[in-house]
C-alpha cells in the first residue's frame, strides 16, 4: 500500500462524490441524500484506514506525498499527516456521512445541499492534510464558499446576515494571512535563493523576532477569527444560530477546529519566539473567552445559541492548552478539539432534531420533555455530561490534561480557567433542568415523538467514541503525543524557552486514565 | 535602434488580416442584403487568420528574436503577440455575445461587426507600439471604434449619453496623453520609446523636470483607459449605457489595451525613472482599490457593479504594473483572466437583461439560479473570480500581483490590495444571493426581468469557455505562468 496516495483519494473521494451527486437525474430526488451519505462513508473508510495504518510514535509527516505544480513559487501539492492532523482527519470524515444523513428535513434543492457538502467535507480534509502554505490557504478559503451557501440558502430567517458576516470576518483574517504567507516564501528567497511556500521548508528559515511577532499577528488574526478568540467571536452565534443542522454540526466539529489547528500547525512551529514573547496575551484572551463564552451561554433564551456560545468558552480552553506550552497542555489540546468536535456535533444534532419535531429552539417553549420523550433527554444528558466534562467521559480528559498543563506554566489561568468547567455544568445542567424536567406546561410538547431508529443510529457512534475516548484515551494519545513533543522541541531548540520539567512528560494517557 | 526599421507586412499580419475582414464585410453589406450569418461566419475567418498569424508569428520570433520595423514604430515581441492573442479571443467572445444584438440590427449589422474588428486592431497595435505617436494613433482607432460601439443602440437615449460622455472625456484623456507625448519629446528630443530610454540613459541621474512631467501625462491619459481612479468617472454611464452585448468587449479591450501601453513605456521608455513613476502609480493603484471598491458596495445594479469593480481590478493590476518589467507576467496573465471574466459577465447580463438593455437592476437577477441554473452558474463562477476565490483563475491573478508587488517593495500596497479584496468579497456576495436565495420577481410586478432570451449558440460556446478558461487556469496556471516569465 505504500505508492497508493492515500491522502490524495480523502480530498479527491469527496470531490468524485460531488460529481457523482451532481450527474444524478432531477427527477429522482429520493436518491440524492442516501447516494450522498454512501459515497461520504468513502472517504470514511479511507481515514479509518488511515487511524489504523498510522504508525505511533512517530513524530514526522507520515502518507507524504509532494509534487511541484508551479516551480517558481515553489508550490506543490504537498499532502501529510501526523499525529496533529490524524484525528481531525477522522473526525471530520465520521461527521460528515451523521451531518448528511441528519439532514432529512432540508427538502428544498437537496442535490445542491449534497454537493455542497460533500466540497466542504473534501476542502476541509485539504486544510488538515496541506503541507504547503499556499494550497493550505487554498482549502482554508476555498472551504467558505460551500459553507456561505450552506447557511445562506438553508438557513433560516436571517440566514443571508449571518452568511455574509461569517464569510467577511473569515476572509478578512485570511486576506491577512495570504500577506504573511506571500512576505514568508520572499524571506525563503532572501535567505536560500529560492521563492517557496512549502511548510517543511519553511522550516529551515530564520527569521527575525520582529518579522516573526509581525506574521505571528496575521497568522494569530486569521485563525483566532475562525477558532474563535474573543473578542474576534461576534461571527460564531450568527452564523451557528441561523445554519441548518448538518451546517452547524460542521461548522462546530470542524470549522472552528481549523483555527486552533492552524495555530499549532503553523504559528507554533514557524514563529517560535513570536510564540514565547506572546503566551501571555493569548493565554488572557482564551481565559476571557472561557469564562465570557460560559457565562453568555448561561443567559441564552435559545437553545441552540446556548450550545454556540458553549463553543466559544470550549475552544479557550483548547488555545490555553496549546499555549501552555507544555505536553500536557498540547495533547489537551489536540484531544479537545476532537472531544468538542464529538460533542458539539450531537448536541447540535440534537438540538435540531428538537426544532425539527417542535420548530422551534426557545428554551421557554418547552419543559418536562423528559415524560414524553426520555431517549432523547437521556442523550442529550448523555453529551451534556461530556461537554461538562464528567469523568468517565471524553471531556474530563481533555479538560484535565490542558488545566494540569496550563497550570505548571500559567498557574493563574487554570485556576481562572477552571471556574469554566463550573459554569459549564452549570449553564448545560439548567438548560437540561428547563427543558427536560418540570411540568409540561406547554401543549404541542405532549404527542412529540421519541427519537428513532435512524436518529439512534446517528448518535451512536458519537455516542461510542465519547466513551471509547473517556475511558481509553490512549487510543488517541499515543498517535499525538509524538507530534506534539516534536512541536515543544523545536519551540526549545529556537528559543530560549525551556518546558519545565513537570510539563514534559511522554507517558500521559496512563495519568489521564488514573 | 532604426537601422531594422524596414517595411514588414508580416509584422502586423494579423492587424491585416482583421483590416481584411473589417472591409470585406462592409462590401458584403453594401452589394447585397446579405444573411447575418454570412456577415459573422465572414468576420470568425478573419479572426481565426489573424489568430493563426499571431501564433506564427509567436514561434518565429522564438527562432529569431524580436524584430523592429516601421521606422521602429512596431516592435514584434512575445508582449505584443501575447496582446494580440488576448485582444483576438476578446473580439471573437465579443461577436459572439452581441451576436443576439447584432443580429437584430437589421442594416447596420455589418457596422457593429466592422467596428468590433477596427477596435481590435486599434488595440493590438497599442501593444506592438514602441513609438509614442504610433501608439497615439492606435489608441485613437481603437477608442474612437469603441466610442461608436458605445453609442450603438442610438434609439436609446441612455445609449447616446453614454458614447457622447465617452467621447468627450475619452478625446480629454487623448488630448493629456498627446500633451504628454510633447512634453517627452521636448525633454528627450525623440518620440520611440527606445530612443528615449537610450537619452535617459546616457543622462545620468538628473532628469529634467519637462520629462516627469511627460510621464505624468502620458500615465493619465493612459490611467483614463484603464478606468483607473480618480480617472473612472466615465465608467459607470458607459457600461451602463452601452448595448449589454458589446460592453464586456469595451470593458475587457480597454483594459488590455491600456495595461499594454502602460507597460510598454513603464519598461521600454522610462525604466530608469522607476523610482519617481513609482509612487505615483501606486497612488492610482491605491485610489483605485478604494474607490473602486466602496462605490461597488454601493451600486443596486449589475452594470455599475461590474464597472466599480473594473475600477478595482485597474487597482490590483496597477499593483503588479509597479513592479515593471519583473510585473509584467503577472500584469499579463490577470489581464487576461480578467478580460475573459468580464466578458463572460456581461454575456449573462446580455441575457438576462436582454442584449439591447441599458441597465441591469439586481431584481432582475432574482432567482435566477432556480430558473436558469447554466446562466446563474456562470455567472457565479466568474464573481467569485473576479473575488479571486481560490482555484479561479482570479485567485492566480491577485496572488501573482501581490508578490509581485510586494518584491518591488510596495508591502503597504499589497496589504490594502488585500483588504480591499476582502471588503470587495461583499458586493459579489450580495449578487450571488439575489441569485440564489431570492425568489424571482413574477413576470407582471414592477421590476421583472424582462422575458429572457434564449442563450444562443455563440454565447453558449463563449460561456463555456470561459468558465474552462477561468477553472483551468485557476487549478494549473503552472503553464501559462510559465509561458509568461519565460518570454516577458
Amino acid at each position: 500500500m505504500a505508492d497508493f496516495p492515500l491522502l490524495s483519494s480523502l480530498v479527491v473521494l469527496p470531490l468524485a462524490g460531488a460529481v457523482a451527486v451532481g450527474l444524478l437525474p432531477r427527477a429522482r430526488r429520493e436518491l440524492f441524500l442516501p447516494v450522498g451519505v454512501a459515497v461520504s462513508l468513502l472517504p470514511l473508510g479511507a481515514a479509518a484506514h488511515l487511524f489504523l495504518e498510522f504508525s505511533v510514535g512517530e513524530p514526522d509527516f507520515q502518507f507524504v506525498e509532494r509534487m511541484t505544480l508551479y516551480e517558481p513559487w515553489g508550490f506543490g501539492w504537498h499532502l501529510g499527516v501526523d499525529g496533529i492532523s490524524v484525528l481531525l482527519v477522522v473526525l471530520t470524515a465520521l461527521l460528515v456521512p451523521i451531518a448528511l444523513a441528519a439532514s432529512t428535513s432540508i427538502t428544498d434543492r437537496v442535490k445542491q445541499f449534497v454537493v455542497a457538502t460533500l466540497l466542504l467535507e473534501a476542502g476541509l480534509i485539504g486544510v488538515f492534510l496541506s503541507l504547503d502554505l499556499l494550497l493550505f490557504f487554498v482549502f482554508f478559503e476555498v472551504i467558505l464558499v460551500p459553507m456561505y451557501f450552506i447557511i445562506a440558502i438553508w438557513g433560516s430567517d436571517r440566514r443571508i446576515y449571518a452568511a455574509t458576516k461569517f464569510f467577511l470576518f473569515t476572509a478578512f483574517g485570511s486576506a491577512l494571512m495570504l500577506g504573511g504567507i506571500v512576505a514568508l516564501g520572499l524571506q525563503a528567497l532572501d535567505q536560500t535563493g529560492r521563492f517557496t511556500l512549502d511548510y517543511v521548508d519553511l522550516l529551515g528559515l530564520d527569521l527575525s523576532r520582529s518579522t516573526q511577532l509581525w506574521m505571528f499577528g496575521v497568522f494569530a488574526l486569521a485563525f483566532g477569527i475562525k477558532v474563535p478568540i474573543f473578542p474576534l467571536h461576534t461571527w460564531l452565534p450568527d452564523a451557528h444560530v441561523e445554519a441548518p443542522t448538518a451546517g452547524s454540526v460542521l461548522l462546530a466539529a470542524v470549522l472552528l477546529k481549523l483555527g486552533t489547528y492552524g495555530l499549532l500547525r503553523f504559528n507554533l512551529t514557524l514563529f517560535p519566539q513570536a510564540t514565547v514573547d506572546l503566551v501571555p496575551v493569548l493565554a488572557v484572551l482564551a481565559v476571557v473567552g472561557i469564562i465570557y463564552g460560559a457565562v453568555v451561554a448561561t443567559v441564552q433564551p435559545d437553545l441552540k445559541k446556548l450550545v454556540a456560545y458553549s463553543s466559544v468558552s470550549h475552544l479557550g480552553f483548547v488555545v490555553l492548552g496549546i499555549f501552555a506550552l507544555t505536553s500536557q497542555g498540547l495533547q489537551g489540546g489536540v484531544i479537545q478539539m476532537v472531544n468538542h468536535g464529538l460533542t458539539t456535533g450531537a448536541l447540535f444534532l440534537l438540538v435540531g432534531m428538537l426544532y425539527d419535531r417542535r420548530h422551534t429552539k426557545q428554551i421557554a417553549d418547552f419543559g418536562g420533555l423528559q415524560k414524553v420523550i426520555p431517549i432523547f433527554a437521556g442523550l442529550f444528558l448523555f453529551m451534556a455530561f461530556a461537554s461538562i466534562g464528567l469523568p468517565g467521559l471524553n471531556g474530563f480528559v481533555g479538560e484535565f490534561l490542558i488545566l494540569l498543563g496550563s497550570y505548571v506554566t500559567l498557574p493563574a489561568a487554570a485556576i481562572v480557567a477552571a471556574f469554566g468547567v463550573i459554569l459549564a455544568a452549570v449553564y448545560l445542567l439548567w438548560a437540561y433542568q428547563r427543558v427536560f424536567t418540570g411540568p409540561i406546561e406547554v401543549a404541542e410538547n405532549r404527542g412529540i415523538p421519541d427519537v428513532n431508529g435512524r436518529e439512534v443510529a446517528l448518535l451512536a457512534p458519537l455516542v461510542a467514541l465519547v466513551i471509547v475516548l473517556g475511558v481509553y484515551p490512549r487510543v488517541a494519545l499515543d498517535r499525538v503525543a509524538a507530534s506534539t513533543e516534536a512541536v515543544l522541541d523545536r519551540i526549545e531548540q529556537a528559543t530560549a524557552y525551556e518546558v519545565p520539567e513537570q510539563g514534559r512528560l511522554t507517558d500521559v494517557g496512563a495519568e489521564a486514565e488514573e | 535602434m532604426s537601422e531594422a526599421a524596414g517595411v514588414s507586412l508580416m509584422a502586423v499580419g494579423p492587424e491585416v488580416a482583421l483590416l481584411l475582414g473589417a472591409v470585406l464585410v462592409l462590401m458584403i453589406d453594401v452589394y447585397r442584403n446579405p444573411p447575418r450569418k454570412l456577415l459573422g461566419w465572414t468576420a470568425g475567418t478573419f479572426l481565426a487568420v489573424a489568430f493563426g498569424l499571431a501564433v506564427y508569428q509567436w514561434f518565429r520570433i522564438g527562432a529569431e528574436g524580436p524584430s523592429l520595423s516601421f521606422g521602429g514604430m512596431v516592435l514584434t515581441d512575445h508582449f505584443s503577440v501575447f496582446a494580440r492573442w488576448v485582444v483576438l479571443v476578446l473580439a471573437a467572445g465579443g461577436l459572439a455575445v452581441g451576436w443576439g444584438m447584432i443580429a437584430e440590427s437589421g442594416r447596420r449589422a455589418a457596422e457593429a461587426i466592422a467596428l468590433v474588428l477596427l477596435a481590435a486592431i486599434g488595440f493590438q497595435l497599442m501593444a506592438a507600439s514602441v513609438h509614442l505617436v504610433m501608439t497615439f494613433l492606435a489608441l485613437e482607432i481603437g477608442s474612437i471604434s469603441l466610442y461608436v460601439l458605445a453609442g450603438f443602440t442610438r434609439d436609446r437615449v441612455s445609449s447616446d449619453e453614454a458614447a457622447l460622455k465617452y467621447f468627450l472625456l475619452g478625446s480629454f484623456a487623448s488630448a493629456i496623453f498627446i500633451y504628454g507625448v510633447a512634453l517627452t519629446f521636448a525633454g528627450t528630443g525623440g518620440m520611440s520609446l527606445l530612443d528615449v530610454n537610450a537619452y535617459l540613459a546616457g543622462e545620468g541621474t538628473e532628469t529634467a523636470l519637462v520629462v516627469l512631467l511627460g510621464v505624468a501625462l502620458l500615465l493619465a491619459g493612459l490611467a483614463f483607459k484603464i478606468s483607473a481612479a480618480p480617472f473612472h468617472a466615465w465608467a459607470p454611464d458607459v457600461y451602463q449605457g452601452a448595448p449589454a452585448g458589446v460592453t464586456g468587449f469595451m470593458a475587457g479591450v480597454a483594459k488590455v489595451g491600456g495595461f499594454a501601453a502602460l507597460m510598454r513605456i513603464l519598461v521600454v521608455g522610462f525604466p530608469g525613472l522607476a523610482p519617481d513613476w513609482g509612487p505615483p502609480l501606486a497612488g492610482l493603484a491605491a485610489l483605485s482599490v478604494i474607490v473602486g471598491t466602496l462605490l461597488a458596495i454601493m451600486q443596486d445594479d449589475v452594470r455599475r457593479l461590474l464597472a466599480y469593480s473594473g475600477v478595482a481590478h485597474a487597482g490590483f493590476i496597477l499593483i503588479g504594473a509597479i513592479a515593471g518589467s519583473e510585473g509584467q507576467p503577472a500584469v499579463w496573465f490577470y489581464l487576461a483572466v480578467y478580460a475573459v471574466q468580464v466578458v463572460a459577465a456581461f454575456a449573462v447580463v446580455a441575457v438576462v437583461c436582454g442584449p439591447a438593455s441599458s441597465s441591469a437592476p439586481f431584481g432582475n437577477f432574482a432567482g435566477l439560479g432556480a430558473g436558469s441554473p447554466f446562466l446563474a452558474a456562470s455567472l457565479a463562477l466568474m464573481l467569485l473570480a473576479m473575488a479571486g476565490i481560490p482555484l479561479t483563475a482570479g485567485f492566480v491573478g491577485k496572488f501573482a500581483v501581490f508578490v509581485a508587488g510586494w518584491e518591488a517593495g510596495y508591502e503597504w500596497l499589497v496589504v490594502l490590495g488585500l483588504v480591499t479584496a476582502v471588503a470587495g468579497l461583499y458586493f459579489y456576495l450580495r449578487l450571488l444571493v439575489v441569485m440564489y436565495v431570492r425568489a424571482p420577481i413574477p413576470a407582471e410586478a414592477p421590476g421583472a426581468a424582462p422575458a429572457r432570451a434564449r442563450v444562443g449558440a455563440p454565447a453558449k460556446v463563449t460561456l463555456g469557455a470561459a468558465i474552462l478558461v477561468t477553472m483551468v487556469l485557476g487549478v494549473v496556471p503552472g503553464p501559462l505562468l510559465d509561458l509568461l516569465s519565460d518570454v516577458l
